[in-house]
């Protein structure tokens, strides 16, 4: 059964059509990378997963059950604010610009989604959280403030507090987009480590060398509207859409 | 200065005091109820809080005092046929309160305002609701943008204490002009320097805690 499941998503930013009819589904176990030009919807499409964004209308289905159905702005299904923050906490989310809690440490940052959603113990939390911080190699600063970190630790301490949450599946928008160049691959090199324990992933990206090695489908996208789709190998290798020839041509 | 004399100064400067911190730790819960109401999605609630700020911001202090205290007991007998009674102390503290609730909601709201929406977005991506964001996430963060308007306000109401003169009510302004009125013009200023050295002090504290609410910076 699919993680994700959205049926003919459309979202509109006044007269901006932003969203143009999604129809997705993500696998356990998948990455799925999603690239295309800047404007073209990508990270709109993740925000909607999680609510960030509301649909203007379309279905989108977790685990197989209706989250989210909406038409013409108005909600079709009402859910309550509860289950709803419930559902965002099955999707960890990797923003491009960190959004680290600036007055907690790196430690408490990764402590505060556990003790204050799921009401676990100061204890277990500071133990889960050191855990998670050894995984993506920062635990020596887990008592440094985010302003006394560089922006591949800083992301690195936002994939912990994502993972904190025992997320069914991890969105990252634009992961790296934010970062000096010689920063981009400890993050990613983190991102490839979840990705082989099995993590179910979706990842807005501009970094094709990641996508070609580590994803297992890419979507290209452009003007609201999922182009072209398949392996990373097919896709870059041979294009079939005239709008993926020309993007992939750009960038390379 | 007689015994007396020094005994008077010190309650009036105990009721100075007392109206201020009272008015202001209200007026802070208050001030926070309003601020979040300001930024409320419902229209109507938005509204009406708008209506509050906007008059008390823009009628005098000295006047909602006097309508606390002498005009609202007189607009209940007429209305029920009843008195109430309200203290001169009461009366004080809930037009202060009032007044500094207003200013003090447009000082909160400024602040919550300033916090990056990216804050609220990464809270509720980890499944927090908006009030557990709110309590853990965005207001924590406010502080220290909020310390400095804050400590404006405070001192402007520890002074804007002798404005309760008007009904009578015995705090600093008041006592010394009371033993001046015998022709000893250096009464008033020992209430001047009571009040420099009351702002002082607010001015320090409120330094220190703004340097220690920066500390994650």
């Amino acid at each position: 059964m699919s993680m994700i499941k959205t049926e003919n998503i459309h979202k509109y930013f006044g007269e901006n059509h932003v969203l143009n009819g999604i129809d997705l589904e993500i696998f356990p176990g998948e990455v799925m990378c999603v690239v295309g030009p800047s404007g073209s919807g990508k990270s709109t499409l993740l925000r909607c997963l999680n609510h960030l964004e509301r649909i203007t209308s379309g279905k989108i289905f977790i685990d197989g059950v209706l989250v989210d159905h909406r038409e013409n702005d108005k909600d079709v299904l009402k859910s309550d604010p509860k289950k709803v923050a419930e559902m965002c906490a099955e999707l960890g989310m990797v923003f491009q610009r960190f959004n680290l809690f600036p007055h907690k440490t790196a430690l408490e940052n990764v402590m505060i989604g556990p003790m204050t959603v799921k009401k676990v113990g100061k204890a277990d939390a500071q133990k889960k959280a050191m855990e998670l911080l050894e995984k993506v190699g920062i635990a020596e600063k887990a008592n440094e403030y985010p302003s006394r970190l560089s922006g591949g630790q800083q992301q690195r301490v936002a994939i912990a507090r994502a993972l904190a949450m025992e997320p069914k599946i991890m969105l990252f928008d634009e992961p790296t987009s934010a970062l000096d160049p010689e920063l981009v691959g400890e993050v990613l090199e983190v991102m490839k480590q979840l990705a082989h324990a099995g993590m179910t992933m979706m990842v807005v990206t501009h970094e094709m060398g990641f996508a070609r090695e580590v994803g297992t489908r890419l979507i290209f996208m452009d003007e609201g509207k999922i182009v072209e789709q398949g392996t990373p190998r097919e896709v870059f290798e041979n294009p079939q859409n005239d709008r993926t020839k020309d993007f992939f041509r750009s960038i390379l | 200065m007689t015994a007396m004399q020094a005994r008077g100064f010190f309650d009036g400067t105990i009721v100075t005091i007392e109206l201020t911190l009272i008015s202001i730790a209200l007026g802070l819960i208050f001030g926070m109820l309003l601020a979040l109401a300001r930024i409320s999605k419902n229209k109507v609630v938005r509204g009406i809080t708008w209506t509050y700020v906007w008059i008390f911001r823009g009628t005098p202090l000295m006047l909602q005092l006097i309508i606390v205290y002498f005009a609202i007991p007189l607009m209940a007998n007429s209305i029920t046929g009843s008195y109430i009674n309200v203290s001169m102390f009461g009366a004080a503290v809930i037009g202060l309160t009032l007044n500094t609730a207003a200013y003090l909601a447009e000082i909160f709201r400024a602040g919550i305002l300033s916090i990056d929406k990216g804050q609220m977005e990464a809270a509720k991506a980890l499944g927090m609701t908006y009030k557990q964001a709110m309590l853990k996430i965005i207001i924590p963060q406010t502080y220290r943008r909020v310390i400095p308007p804050f400590a404006n306000e405070f001192i402007m109401i520890l002074k804007d204490t002798s404005l309760v003169i008007v009904i009578g009510l015995a705090e600093l302004t008041r006592v010394s002009k009371q033993f001046a009125a015998s022709g000893e013009w250096k009464f008033y200023f020992v209430a001047g320097a009571i009040y420099l050295f009351l702002t002082t002090i607010s001015t320090f504290v409120f330094d220190k805690m703004e340097k220690h609410a920066a500390r994650y910076e």
